[in-house]
């Protein structure tokens, strides 16, 4: 831009409309400047999640109310998963799940404080840390007020965005509450939701901690990612039976679970809940008068000498870009499945899937008995976590040309076929390696404890994940051929979707056309049972189609950016 | 006679409704170079994509050294490099990194005279491009460019972000590409860039191509903004030769000025003159004195600096 032009031309006729803007009003606003503007970049996210927070309740209370219509059916249900320990471990404990209001508090509340909590750190480094990269933040921050007190006001968006998602959940919850089939009293709907969004708050907190220390916005969401690995691995372990119970007060995931909604609810854990939330916002207001913008605490070597062993071509640099991301993912699925491998035997002692629940069960925790079945609950989440690596790896893909970096590459004597497969290759391949890593570390912990299940068995049902999230990658690229605007937020959609099918649906027998469009529902739950190997080649073959479709609309279209 | 280096007929983009692009017919030979003005939003990022085959025309013909510019893509731009303006880069790479995969990725490069480039450009190549400003970016892909020596170089406002001492050098490597018979597509909208350089001028506006010559030819465009600041009364300078597109704001009076500005001078003394700064019109203010408006370009790209 040249500047010079512009200063000089204001009140030229052409000029007009931004000309004479007197600076008094500017000076004024600033209070609800970051905080209007955060509020409104999470304010549609966050309304979006309350409906499927409160879809969940919903589909929970009244599905388990159609489902199990008799005491002795309810009966029988929760002496499968309420004295079961790999389960509790997995989504937290179960309490009066004989009841509407018992299990729908535990399945919500479960699976929904780690997608909250998910959701919650990548919305806190994005809009704290995200926004700063790209150059947005310089513009509201300039000159008007100081770092510090602009991190604060971007908190208070944030906890209005926290606000919106808990009042579309408590409207929903409200409204289930009042079926005479759920029956559940307005104020216990709305402590509910709260507790719903607790860890929300909490791992937002987290992320805008993390947002100051660190030195990118990546690195930011790997910290408070690994703070949510650390906090969940304690809770599982503090739930799994094992008479460490009394470490969940270690965790924040373990607050939630005290809270206790609509089963004796304790609110007295919502004081260190709050505690830390606003001790943790705090800090990142602290901090974040104390750092450069565009860098954090931890400082990033700037400066090195060259390593070009990768970068002979587009497949190298592909490989060098998502080396780092590809090895988190790869520590953190070995580390879960040694954990998960280890309890495996106690947990699976308490399995025994009697006769009458057996079909609503037998997707949640497979046909199998005792240790592999409860590994066949464990290796769904493996499974959930590959398909969720499938859709970072072809939304990273796409970055690349949003972000106008695949420029520089295509200009340059190479076909976009070449591009394309190269970053697919390494993307498919990660996926792989994450599979078998994740069922050899799972072995290793049932080994510990001479659980005597077999290796073989259990690295198979690892690579039996790999289909499910060979979809999903085909997915994305057929987004990125005919939609790429979009191409992130349908791959996560893809994986959140068949999730929350998947969770919700095996309980409530669904309609097995709903079932059907989850890509998890159609991977048998090894190693309760022997993967699907028709299945599996389907799921392959249709994730190579969707990709082989999107790779040549992409060939053929203008590239694009954001 | 060998096939023009550049060549388009009749060459149209359209965006949905948006017409980006209409009916360009354009030649350039080998050896020239070529300055591509226009203000921003012209059309001119748009024809560059077109010739590099990022995206493909609605109609009309673009090709390179005889190859189609969509079609034959990867065989021309063996022949080719491109420097953008917008310097999108991997973060996380230092420069050495980047030019060691971009050389790699382009299949030939002069590694003497990139050594030589990175001392005349004075970039430390050790660091990471995260760390780099704007400017340095910029010479980590001018580097990029110049480094494999192609017969084409495509630029689109390559100065964009560089100090003038930079500039300077910039300048001194497209004099040297000239001497040595490169082609040079060179998009800017800065008239005194093109000056300097180019042996032939197209001007977009509006998507339409509205003057193709040489400097020589074009001359009649040339003009400088007059701004005189006065402690009296404006003096009327409407009539005087050479003086066009006079506005008076309050004691300010802008004007631009074709030719001499020697009887403006003499009207302007005849008032109390406080201060008198001359420039160089920027393009707009060019085509508004020329064709009269810029509404068109306006509205189709308010954050430009067409203000």
């Amino acid at each position: 831009m040249d500047a010079e032009p512009l200063s000089s031309a204001t009140d030229s006729p052409p000029a007009g409309a931004g000309g004479g803007l007197p600076p008094a009003p500017v000076a004024r606003r600033t209070v609800a400047v970051v905080t209007g503007h955060t509020f409104s970049r999470v304010l549609r996210p966050a309304a979006l999640w309350g409906a499927v927070f409160g879809g969940y309740v919903l589909s929970s209370a009244l599905g388990f109310a159609a489902s199990y219509k008799t005491p002795e059916a309810r009966h029988r249900l929760a002496s499968t998963f309420g004295a079961n320990a790999g389960i509790n471990a997995l989504i937290g404990p179960a309490r009066q799940i004989d009841s509407v209001a018992g299990f729908t508090a535990w399945r919500s509340l479960g699976v929904l404080s780690l997608v909250g909590a998910v959701w919650g750190l990548l919305t806190a480094t994005r809009l704290l840390r995200g926004e700063e990269e790209q150059g947005r933040w310089e513009l509201l921050v300039a000159g008007r007020t100081t770092r510090g007190r602009a991190t604060l006001e971007a908190l208070a968006g944030l906890a209005g965005g926290v606000g919106i998602l808990w009042l579309v959940t408590a409207v929903l919850s409200v409204a289930a509450g009042r079926a005479s089939t759920v029956n559940i009293a307005p104020g216990a709907a709305l402590y509910l939701s709260v507790c719903l969004v607790a860890s929300i708050a909490l791992f937002m907190a987290v992320g805008a901690v993390a947002a100051q220390v660190a030195p990118t916005r990546r690195a930011a969401a790997g910290y408070a990612g690994v703070a949510l690995g650390v906090a969940y691995a304690l809770r599982m372990v503090a739930d799994s039976g094992t008479g460490l119970a009394p470490l969940r007060w270690a965790t924040p995931l373990g607050w939630v679970d005290e809270l206790r909604p609509l089963s004796g609810p304790r609110p007295a854990a919502l004081v260190p809940i709050g505690a830390a939330v606003v001790a943790l916002g705090l800090l990142a207001v602290w901090l974040a008068g104390r750092r450069d913008l565009g860098t954090g605490l931890v400082g990033d070597r700037q400066s090195r000498r060259p390593r070009v062993g990768l970068l002979g071509g587009p497949t190298g640099l592909a490989l060098r870009l998502g080396r780092g991301g590809a090895v988190g993912w790869l520590v953190g699925a070995a580390l879960a499945g040694l954990l998960c491998g280890t309890i495996a035997k106690a947990a699976g002692q308490a399995m025994t899937v009697s006769a009458g629940v057996q079909a609503a069960v037998a997707r949640l925790a497979g046909t199998g008995q005792g240790t592999s079945a409860y590994l066949g609950i464990v290796f769904l989440l493996v499974a959930t976590l590959v398909t969720l690596v499938a859709a970072a790896q072809v939304s990273a893909t796409r970055a690349e040309e949003a972000e106008g970096r695949l420029d520089a590459l295509l200009t340059r004597p190479l076909s976009r076929w070449r591009w394309l497969w190269g970053r697919l290759a390494v993307a498919a391949t990660t996926l792989v390696v994450l599979g078998a890593a994740a069922g050899v570390a799972t072995w290793v912990g049932t080994a510990s404890q001479h659980a005597g299940e077999a290796p073989g068995r259990i690295v198979l049902a690892g690579l039996n994940v790999v289909p499910a999230a060979v979809v999903v990658l085909g997915a994305g690229v057929l987004a990125v051929g005919f939609a790429p605007r979009w191409c992130g937020v349908l791959a996560y959609s893809v994986v959140s979707w068949s999730l929350l099918v998947e969770l919700l649906g095996g309980i409530v027998n669904a309609n097995h056309w709903l079932m059907d469009t989850s890509v998890l529902h159609h991977m048998a739950p090894a190693p309760a049972v022997d993967p699907d190997w028709v299945s599996n080649v389907i799921l392959v073959a249709v994730g190579v189609l969707l990709a082989l479709a999107g790779a040549a609309r992409f060939g053929r279209r203008d590239l694009a950016g954001d | 006679m060998a096939a023009p280096v550049v060549s388009t007929t009749g060459l149209t983009k359209r965006f949905g409704r948006v017409t980006a692009l209409a009916d360009l017919d354009l030649e350039v030979g080998a050896g020239e170079v070529f300055g591509y003005l226009g203000p921003n939003g012209a059309g001119k990022t748009t024809t560059i994509r077109l010739l590099l085959g990022l995206v493909g025309a609605s109609a009309g013909d673009a090709r390179l050294f005889g190859l189609d510019c969509w079609s034959e893509a990867i065989e021309a731009h063996r022949r080719l490099s491109y420097v953008p303006g917008e310097a999108s880069l991997w973060p996380s790479l230092t420069g050495a990194e980047t030019l060691h995969l971009l050389g790699r990725v382009q299949g030939r490069v002069d590694l003497v005279y990139r050594d030589e480039l990175i001392q005349r450009f004075d970039l430390d190549p050790d660091k990471k491009v995260r760390a780099y400003s704007k400017g340095n970016r910029q010479k980590v892909l001018l580097i990029a460019g110049l480094m494999s020596r192609p017969d084409l170089l495509v630029m689109d406002e390559p100065t964009n972000g560089l100090d003038p001492l930079m500039e300077q050098a910039f300048r001194a490597c497209i004099h040297e590409a000239r001497d040595r018979g490169q082609t040079v597509f060179l998009s800017s909208h800065l008239l005194s860039e093109v000056e300097a350089l180019c042996d032939r001028v197209g001007i977009l506006r509006a998507g339409r191509l509205a003057e193709l010559g040489t400097l020589g030819e074009l001359r009649h465009l040339a003009a400088v903004t007059v701004e005189a600041t006065f402690d009296g009364p404006v003096p009327d300078v409407n009539g005087v030769p050479g003086v066009r597109a006079v506005e008076v704001t309050g004691r300010v009076l802008r004007c631009q000025v074709r030719g001499s500005v020697d009887p403006l001078l003499k009207v302007l003394a005849t008032g109390r003159v406080r201060e008198l700064l001359s420039r160089e019109p920027s393009l707009e203010e060019l085509f508004l004195a020329h064709y009269g408006d810029v509404t068109s370009i306006e509205t189709r790209l308010p954050a430009g600096n067409g203000r």
